[in-house]
């Protein structure tokens, strides 16, 4: 029964991962490695990692491939252009890689042959990593979670440039970019300067548009 | 053969509670129907069996009977695949929840629990499935090649990967207190008292956040923005038709069930009914179906109120929808963990 669920599983995981990499719509690549990672899940919860498992679905299937999924319905990447010169330089390295992994895999398998038998049963057990975070391992886990808050702050503030934008600017699909005629009553209908800002109010204050309050209960 | 044995009787269960489940889901949507119906004044279903009670299997035979349209231009893959995460996904939850305590079967000496599978995380469980249930609604949005369908889509997957953080952080309170994520074991936590260790006494603000991440998670009034039909015709499923629809609607009402049976299980004590231990004794067939039956009220209790909320509010704007996810609710509940956690560190 074991064997047959490891099978089934192993099988979809391989299968799945070779779809990432064989399709060509950005859509099914996806698609396939959330199959990975739902594999990956099952045979977690056959080696009782119980927690392992559903942390995986949640984190990696449950909401990062969510974001890549959005991000690919939000550009509508049809197909991936195919032929490009300058990545041709990646297959070799790709085999090379492959190989390296390989060996690598056959080198454990040689050496290490025994299961080490006085391993304790409670690793992956929801107490057990929980203890071992918050005491043993607390000032690597602080550290972590410093450094993906680093990383969110960094990410936010290179993505949000708000200002006056060039007649010829690129817009990322989906920001919200409102025209000066928009904010400013006495502004001509024609006039194409823009920002790009989260509300009325913040156009408003970057575009120096001060009777703002007047045109907004007038709206109401 | 015991595991065989085994297998077959989880099966066994799991059809029992797909049934029952499916048979409640039948009757919300009628029971929204009717309610909704007298709170604007006028009657809703009421000619298909006694008081519209058959109303439900018309619509199914109706659903079944109707021409199935596919788009010329859609993904076709996925356009299949769509509704069936979606159904699947808010399936799959329904087997971790304790639908009453273990009820010894009458005129024998077998106990059995009214639960289908119990382990060690069951909460994460529901978590990690209701996450990938939004890939149903994303896909369907995206396989229509429909304008409308796309932005359906692309607004329920935002407003879901939002709301889930808030809906995720509400429970953590919870599992402060009772200290394991084993569905079984909080809702043993919570008997005794009557009623006042009902974890919704000592985790108010947290109730509260659950509820409305909740009734974002499922995208229904006021946070229906991925259907919302005045700007978006149906949202993502404005092309699915006939049975693939159906199983669209069905996932919605299953899941406003499983987050009703959550809410119940975490913060309303679950199967425990106050006073029934002291009149049946624990153990006894009776207690176990005055529990059930119980718990059943107290779900539909939850989904009352969100037929009720239906008829009440109208709808969020979606830049109001997205400040008040990240800019109150998710700092709420966090407040929430802080205060949970400093009383926590206080009284032991």
């Amino acid at each position: 029964m074991q064997a047959l669920l490891f099978i089934l599983f192993g099988g979809l995981a391989i299968g799945c991962a070779l779809a990432v990499v064989a399709q060509r719509n950005p859509l099914y690549n996806a698609i396939s490695l959330v199959g990975v990672f739902i594999s990956l899940a099952c045979l977690y919860v056959m080696l009782a990692a119980p927690f392992i498992a559903a942390v995986q679905v949640i984190v990696y299937a449950g909401a990062i491939m969510v974001l890549v999924v959005f991000v690919i319905m939000l550009l509508n990447v049809e197909q991936e252009e195919r032929g490009r010169g300058r990545l041709k330089f990646l297959v070799p390295t790709a085999v090379a890689l492959a190989a390296v992994l390989i060996a690598e895999v056959a080198f454990i398998l040689v050496s290490v042959q025994e299961f080490p038998a006085g391993a304790s049963s409670d690793i992956g057990l929801t107490h057990s990593i929980g203890t071992a975070l918050f005491t043993r391992y607390l000032l690597p886990f602080e550290i972590t979670s410093i450094l993906l808050l680093m990383a969110i702050v960094g990410a936010m503030t290179l993505a949000r440039r708000g200002g006056l934008l060039s007649p010829n600017a690129r817009v990322i699909p989906g920001a919200q970019t409102l025209p000066r005629s928009l904010v400013d009553p006495k502004a001509a209908p024609d006039d194409l300067h823009a920002v790009e800002a989260e509300s009325t109010e913040e156009a408003a204050r970057l575009l120096d548009v001060v009777d703002l309050s007047s045109r907004s209960r007038r709206d109401e | 053969m015991d595991t065989a044995i085994d297998i077959v009787l989880k099966f066994v269960a799991i059809t029992v509670v797909f049934v029952v489940v499916l048979m409640v889901v039948a009757y919300t949507v009628l029971a929204e129907r009717r309610v909704l119906g007298f709170i604007q004044g006028r009657l809703g279903p009421n000619r298909v069996g006694y008081g519209g009670i058959l109303q439900p299997f018309a619509d199914l035979l109706k659903f079944i009977l109707k021409e199935d349209i596919v788009p010329d231009k859609s993904t076709r893959f996925i356009y299949f695949l769509a509704p069936v995460i979606a159904t699947m996904a808010a399936l799959m939850t329904m087997i971790v929840y304790p639908f009453g305590p273990e009820t010894r079967i009458p005129f024998t000496s077998i106990s059995i629990p009214l639960v289908v599978a119990r382990f060690d995380i069951g909460l994460l469980y529901v978590l990690g499935i209701t996450s990938i249930g939004v890939y149903g609604i994303m896909l369907a949005g995206w396989s229509s090649n429909n304008k409308y369908s796309l932005m359906g889509g692309l607004r329920s997957s935002a407003q879901m990967i939002s709301y889930e953080l808030a809906l995720g952080l509400s429970l953590i309170g919870v599992i402060m207190l009772a200290g394991t994520l084993d569905l079984a074991q909080i809702v043993d936590q919570q008997s005794g008292w009557n009623g006042l260790r009902w974890l919704i006494i000592f985790q108010p603000l947290g109730f509260i956040i659950y509820m409305i991440a909740a009734i974002a998670e499922t995208n229904r009034v006021p946070f229906d923005l991925p259907e919302a039909e005045t700007e978006l015709v149906a949202g993502f499923h404005t092309e699915y038709s006939a049975m693939k629809f159906a199983l669209f609607f069905l996932a919605e009402y299953i899941n406003m069930f499983t987050v009703a049976m959550l809410a119940t299980t975490l913060f309303l004590g679950g199967w425990n009914v106050p006073f029934a231990d002291s009149i049946f004794g624990r153990g006894t067939f009776l207690f176990g179906l005055v529990s059930a039956i119980g718990f059943l009220l107290k779900v539909v209790f939850i989904l009352f109120l969100y037929i009720w909320l239906r008829g009440t509010l109208p709808r969020f704007r979606f830049d109001q929808l997205m400040n008040f996810g990240w800019k109150i609710l998710l700092p709420l509940a966090l407040l929430n963990i802080f205060l949970t956690a400093t009383v926590i560190f206080l009284v032991s």
